[in-house]
């Protein structure tokens, strides 16, 4: 019998498996090595289970320590206009703005103050903005400039114009004939465009003028306010009840000194029942209560301001009631003269914008603007772009070239569309139309004089840390573009280094 | 609180978002519901008058929107079934119908591809 001699190594691998002696023996000991590192996966091969997430990402919890803002609040912040600085010191020699002031030589370039009680009523007509200077002096005041002492004293011809007509009224006469001046106001960003409609207002309130302002076209525009269809109206006209009604409020509050000394002489019909006799100004509030109202109401106090009226006196003969003259203002005129945001389905049921002429408030005031409709006793409609231009009307900028246009070369009365815009492109023919022939002011620079008289009255409040002299004027007029007067604001009051 | 087709909805919601809160109704429904009944689109619920908020269910009702639109999607992946479609199998199987690679991430089509999808 042979032995085969198994080397010892050898032999225990040829033995089945449950006989090999275990390679960790029982110990209660501590291994003495690390024990290997686990395999690295290499990707997953098959797609995960259902229900499983193969990103999970932990969310970091948000500890909030302050309290959120109320509704309403940061908007409130935004809009915040504040009007004096009383750290600012008291200008000497700051005179207020009065009614003949308007339009007087001697306050040409002058700096002056606005009146309190015009201060409020501007602030309900929204005529001050933000991201003007205000805050930064003592009190509201203004600088006279060129064109503001022009445009006075336009508004008081229209008076005198006025003034003759009341006396043909009385004779039984009941064509007015008033001027009615139209005027787009138009220049660089920082020009002084919406403190010009602000001084006109200024203006317009002190000579007791009623006052009717769209503060910001865009609110019209932008489909964020609430508008239904106006009954038996073909093509279909809208209203915005809520604009309207929030219009005729800041109209009410506004020109409360006039519209509280005139009386409803016309018989209207609205759905509601009115008191006769009642004053405008609680006539108008009607509509602001109720704006299902609104648009009626406003009609009816449009045709109380404007239609000629007489009433009995002491002896029972027919006197002519004076009207108001009335300056409609509109800022940032380019957005009612493109299509706007709303929508309407059209009859294939294609979404399609609204114009905003069917708007029957944007139509009223672009009427007037564009010279389909007069004021009987005369008054100033007055219309400013925005340098910003967020919301550009193609439509404005030819009317606009056509107005410069027509200033360059006063001979030539038949402008040619084609000459300003590409007839093969798509133009907004209704809007184009309420721009064609109105008369543009262009605004620019302050002249060195101006721009010196303004830099004074903000030494005057103690926010100019310079000697004011000709070499000092002269270099921030020249930072300032040639004296765009918000840059200079900025170069003299806002910027310190 | 005001109350829409089959839902009621605080006074704050805006009227779009509670009409896309219905299934089958997106952006494009929405605003075309909205045009048609002249609501601006960032009218509130609460702001409404009944009518028109009467109106509006009216309109929904004659649509084809919530359980009725989840019946035509289910039916749809039933008939890709029945005709046998390779479609109509990956439904079966709860995999990406239109050629995506399996490899790796299929979490949508696990989540929806049935042949009694929810919605």
């Amino acid at each position: 019998m042979s032995t085969i001699v198994i080397p010892p190594g050898r032999c225990l691998r040829t033995l089945p498996r449950a006989l090999r002696p275990s390679t960790a023996p029982f110990s209660t000991s501590t291994h003495r090595s690390l024990p290997a590192p686990a395999k690295k996966k290499t990707g997953t091969f098959a797609p995960p289970k259902r229900g499983e997430r193969t990103l999970k990402l932990k969310k970091r919890d948000v500890v909030r320590e302050t309290r959120p803002p109320a509704p309403g609040e940061r908007k409130a912040v935004r809009k915040r206009i504040v009007l004096s600085n009383t750290n600012a010191l008291e200008p000497a020699g700051l005179v207020d703005l009065t009614a003949d002031m308007a339009g007087a030589e001697e306050v040409r370039g002058r700096v002056v103050g606005i009146p309190g009680e015009v201060v409020d009523a501007l602030r309900v007509v929204e005529g001050f903005k933000v991201g003007q200077g205000w805050a930064f002096f003592r009190r509201p005041a203004a600088l006279m400039r060129n064109e503001v002492v022009e445009l006075a004293r336009e508004m008081e011809g229209v008076e005198q114009a006025r003034g003759a007509d009341e006396r043909a009224v009385g004779s039984g006469v009941r064509d007015l004939g008033g001027q009615t001046l139209r005027k787009l106001v138009y220049g660089e960003r920082g020009t002084g465009k919406s403190v010009l409609l602000l001084q006109a207002m200024a203006t317009a309130f002190l000579r007791g003028w009623v006052v009717i302002s769209i503060p910001e076209a865009r609110d019209l525009y932008l489909g964020q306010t609430e508008y239904a269809p106006l009954p038996n109206t073909s093509p279909v006209q809208y209203t915005q009840n809520e604009y309207t009604a929030k219009l005729l409020a800041q109209i009410a509050k506004a020109n409360r000194p006039v519209l509280s000394k005139l009386k409803l002489t016309h018989a209207h019909n609205l759905p509601i029942k009115i008191k006769p006799g009642l004053t405008l100004d609680a006539f108008a509030e009607l509509g602001v209560n109720d704006p299902e109202i609104a648009w009626p109401v406003f009609q009816a106090l449009w045709t109380e301001l404007t239609a000629p009226a007489a009433e009995a006196d002491a002896e029972g003969k027919a006197v002519a009631v004076p009207r108001p003259q009335i300056l409609l203002a509109i800022d940032n005129v380019a957005p009612i003269l493109r299509p706007t945001q709303y929508k309407t389905l059209d009859a294939d049921g294609k979404l399609r914008p609204i114009h905003p002429q069917d708007f029957v408030l944007v139509k009223h005031f672009l009427d007037y603007f564009r010279g389909a409709r007069t004021l009987p006793q005369g008054g100033l409609v007055l219309a400013a772009t925005s340098g910003n231009e967020t919301v550009k009307s193609d439509a404005l900028s030819v009317g606009i070239a056509m107005a410069e246009a027509r200033v360059a070369n006063p001979e030539n009365k038949q402008l040619k569309l084609g000459d300003f815009w590409n007839l093969y492109k798509e133009m907004d023919m209704r809007s184009l139309e309420a721009v064609m022939d109105v008369e543009a002011l262009k605004l620019e620079g302050l002249s060195k004089a101006e721009a010196r008289a303004v830099i004074e009255y903000w030494a005057g409040n103690g926010m100019v840390r310079s000697r004011v002299e000709e070499g000092f004027v002269g270099e921030k007029w020249t930072l300032a573009g040639g004296g765009v007067v918000g840059e200079l604001e900025k170069a003299v009051v806002r910027m310190r280094f | 609180m005001p109350f829409i087709y089959t839902a009621s909805f605080t006074e704050t919601t805006l009227v779009k978002k509670a009409l896309e809160s219905f299934y089958g109704i997106g952006k494009d429904v929405s605003i075309r519901i909205l045009a048609r009944h002249y609501i601006h689109p960032l009218a509130k619920v609460g702001a409404l008058p009944s009518q028109k908020l009467l109106d509006l269910t009216a309109e929904l009702t004659g649509m084809k929107i919530e359980n009725d639109k989840r019946r035509e999607l289910r039916d749809n992946i039933q008939r890709l079934r029945d005709m046998g479609t390779y479609r109509g199998r990956r439904h079966v199987m709860g995999l990406p119908v239109r050629g995506q690679n399996t490899r790796s991430q299929i979490n949508t089509a696990r989540r929806l591809n049935m042949v009694q999808r929810k919605g």
